[in-house]
């Protein structure tokens, strides 16, 4: 999962940064409204978290721009929380709104949530055959017993199984789990896929040949 | 009661009692002339006949046969009887005789129908016409009025006179000298039929005038109180809370028009400032949001794991950061608020303006430094009464933006010279300037041109610089020029 951070007070973009990369999401920074904007435009995130007010391009602006092309979920960051703000957010195209100062836990289920409804899940736990992947834990397991994976092996499988039935191409996995900041060597998606094939079963991803991944 | 303390209710019950007075006194005094007018024709005939009746009274001649035979025992036909009995006492009886050319004036057909009678000294009944009551005036004297004053005015004949009035009969009483009494009396119903109609006439146009009086200034007062409840009603809605009422003003040129102007724009002037105080607060409470959101957000992810000595450190000093951005922050607000509530007393010391610009352009020298930008100074050695600590917040709180907002290499001119009679201080730059759109609302608190917080600044420098110069009387105003530079001008009273 891939998730573009909009935020003009350095501190705190740093911190919801630093969490959401623990948390196992690939995430890219914008300082200002025009970057902002340009990443938005330009990557397929899974998830926008955008402030309001942003210095050269206002939070309004970016969503009414990106509404015309895209439709990636998007949170709202800001520090007004009026009803008419927050009608005017999600009227303008916003899937969800948090007020300043937020909880970090509050802001990681709303994440959840707005990613959820984009793919069209309404639960948290996604069943394929005898594996169960829970995405509010973000674990997995086979035949009721938990398997241990690491934070980019989860992120493979939950975005695989988002995209159920669904041909994934290496590209596309490279821009939701790998942010701008990391190196996107060829081989480290086969070395992930190859880690969970071995802990879920060889024929739980499945591999079409010059197009992509697959879980049936 | 509620009725006495309507205004309305009070004016209308006051003019209408003083309406009720003067019309009463009025048609009270038209009756009163009218019955006196009447009543006195009256007297005036009763009078007449007073002198005929005592005219006709004599002393007997010796009795010895008239050839017109026996007027004192036969008083004309069918008009009057005689019940003297002469020779019964000792004094000889004055005799009574009625003259055939003045029985006319008591002729019974006449609608007064006016009588005699007449006692005589003894109090026997000397004579009466027919037509004259039967019973003694003196038995109904219960029903009279009081003795009528009219004095006789036929002076000479009675000692003594009295006027009656009984239920519908006028009667005058007077005493000969010689101690006869004579009454004469009439009927004065038609006096009084006429007198009743008057004073039913008068009662009817003193009513209709009341009612008019009454209804007139009904519509009146209603009509000058009419803004009074639209006043009032608003007043009701606004302190209800809804700030966006005003009095409907229909008659901009009468009294209350103009108070319902004046608290119409007392109502406009309290919406904005209510407005003005409802954005001031959520800005307020805006920009603590953000910095609280960095002191919760931080230590939340610093604890989520065991981490590094430097990371915790990390967290800790953006912590510090947030908390040193909120303390200037409050300190800023709650300099505003004291501003605001004209608390903030300001020292009225001569002091020379030239020396503290030029210690600030000192104190921030290495700020420009630091950015590559010169700043050039051209101060005029010039005393003025104020505040000089806050004149100094005002000038450093000036250059800063005037560094910060400045291109690399730009320069910063700081100017102090008197112009007209009053200390004008400019601190311009030749920065990218200020859009036409935005320097309207410099001043405004909260407000930034880039809406960005790279600069570190709050919002609220210019705010508090225009309160401190306007607290010394003075103004501050700003013009800009996009892509060539700002100028500020500080106009101080010297």
């Amino acid at each position: 999962m891939r998730i573009l951070i909009v935020e003009d007070e350095p501190d705190l973009l740093r911190s919801i940064a630093q969490a959401l990369r623990e948390e196992g999401y690939a995430v890219d920074t914008a300082p200002d409204g025009e970057d902002g904007f340009y990443k938005a435009e330009n990557y397929d995130y899974d998830a926008i978290v955008l402030d309001v007010m942003l210095p050269k391009m206002d939070g309004w602006e970016i969503l009414k721009r990106l509404r015309k092309i895209k439709k990636t979920p998007v949170l709202m960051l800001t520090a007004r929380d009026q009803t008419r703000d927050r009608v005017k957010g999600l009227d303008s195209g916003a899937d969800d709104y948090l007020v300043k100062p937020f909880d970090l836990d509050e802001l990681f289920a709303r994440l959840r949530a707005i990613i959820r409804r984009s793919a069209n899940k309404t639960t948290n736990i996604i069943e394929i055959g005898e594996i169960k992947i829970n995405t509010a834990l973000r674990n997995v397991s086979l035949e009721e017993k938990p398997v241990e994976l690491t934070a980019r092996e989860y992120a493979l499988v939950e975005f695989l199984a988002l995209h159920r039935g669904e041909v994934v191409t290496r590209t596309q996995l490279y821009e939701h789990l790998f942010d701008e900041n990391e190196s996107s060597l060829s081989n480290l998606l086969d070395v992930h896929v190859s880690n969970v094939r071995k802990k879920l079963g060889a024929e739980f991803i499945a591999t079409r040949r010059g197009h992509g991944y697959c879980i049936e | 009661m509620k009725i006495f303390n309507s205004i309305k209710w009070r004016l209308q019950i006051w003019y209408g009692l003083i309406l009720v007075v003067v019309l009463a006194g009025f048609g009270f005094t038209a009756y009163q002339l009218e019955r006196n007018l009447q009543f006195r024709q009256i007297d005036d005939e009763l009078h007449r006949r007073f002198g005929v009746l005592a005219n006709a009274l004599h002393r007997p001649p010796p009795r010895e046969p008239d050839e017109n035979g026996q007027p004192f025992d036969r008083p004309p036909p069918g008009q009057f009887s005689e019940d003297g009995l002469p020779g019964q006492n000792p004094r000889p009886q004055l005799e009574f005789h009625l003259p055939e050319q003045d029985a006319h004036f008591f002729d019974a057909s006449d609608i007064h129908s006016f009588y005699f009678i007449i006692d005589s000294r003894e109090g026997k009944e000397l004579a009466r016409s027919t037509n004259a009551p039967p019973i003694s005036a003196e038995i109904t004297d219960e029903h009279g009025d009081s003795v009528n004053s009219i004095a006789p005015r036929m002076s000479g004949l009675p000692q003594s006179s009295k006027i009656s009035t009984y239920k519908s009969r006028r009667e005058t009483l007077e005493i000969l000298p010689s101690g006869e009494m004579i009454r004469v009396g009439c009927s004065i119903a038609p006096e009084l039929n006429d007198l009743r109609s008057i004073a039913l006439f008068l009662t009817i146009v003193g009513g209709l005038i009341l009612l008019i009086g009454l209804v007139g200034g009904w519509w009146i007062v209603s009509r000058s109180l009419r803004p009074v409840v639209e006043i009032s009603a608003a007043a009701v809605k606004i302190s209800a809370g809804d700030l966006s009422q005003r009095i409907n003003v229909s008659e901009a040129e009468s009294e209350l028009g103009k108070l319902a102007a004046v608290l119409n724009s007392t109502f406009a002037r309290l919406e904005s400032a209510f407005a003005q105080q409802k954005q001031f607060a959520s800005d307020a409470a805006h920009e603590l949001r953000t910095p609280v959101a960095v002191i919760l957000t931080q230590p939340q992810t610093a604890l989520s794991r065991e981490r590094e000595a430097a990371d915790y450190r990390q967290t800790v000093e953006a912590c510090q950061r947030a908390a040193q951005r909120m303390r200037k922050l409050i300190g800023a607000l709650l300099e505003l608020a004291r501003l605001d509530a004209g608390q903030e007393q300001m020292k009225r010391l001569d002091f020379d303006l030239s020396n503290t610009a030029r210690d600030c352009v000192e104190l921030i020298r290495p700020l420009a430094d630091e950015r590559g930008v010169k700043i050039i100074s051209e101060l005029t050695p010039l005393e003025i009464p104020g505040d000089s600590e806050r004149l100094a917040q005002v000038v450093t709180n000036l250059l800063t933006n005037a560094i910060q907002y400045n291109l690399p290499d730009g320069e910063v001119r700081v100017k102090l010279e008197p112009q007209d009679g009053m200390a004008v201080l400019t601190v311009s730059d030749t920065g990218a300037g200020i859009s036409a759109e935005d320097l309207p609302r410099v001043f405004e608190r909260f407000y930034r041109a880039d809406k960005s917080r790279s600069t570190g600044g709050n919002g609220l420098g210019l705010a508090i610089s225009k309160a401190v110069v306007e607290a010394h009387g003075g103004t501050i105003e700003v013009s800009s020029e996009e892509n060539v530079g700002t100028t500020f001008i500080v106009r101080l009273p010297i």
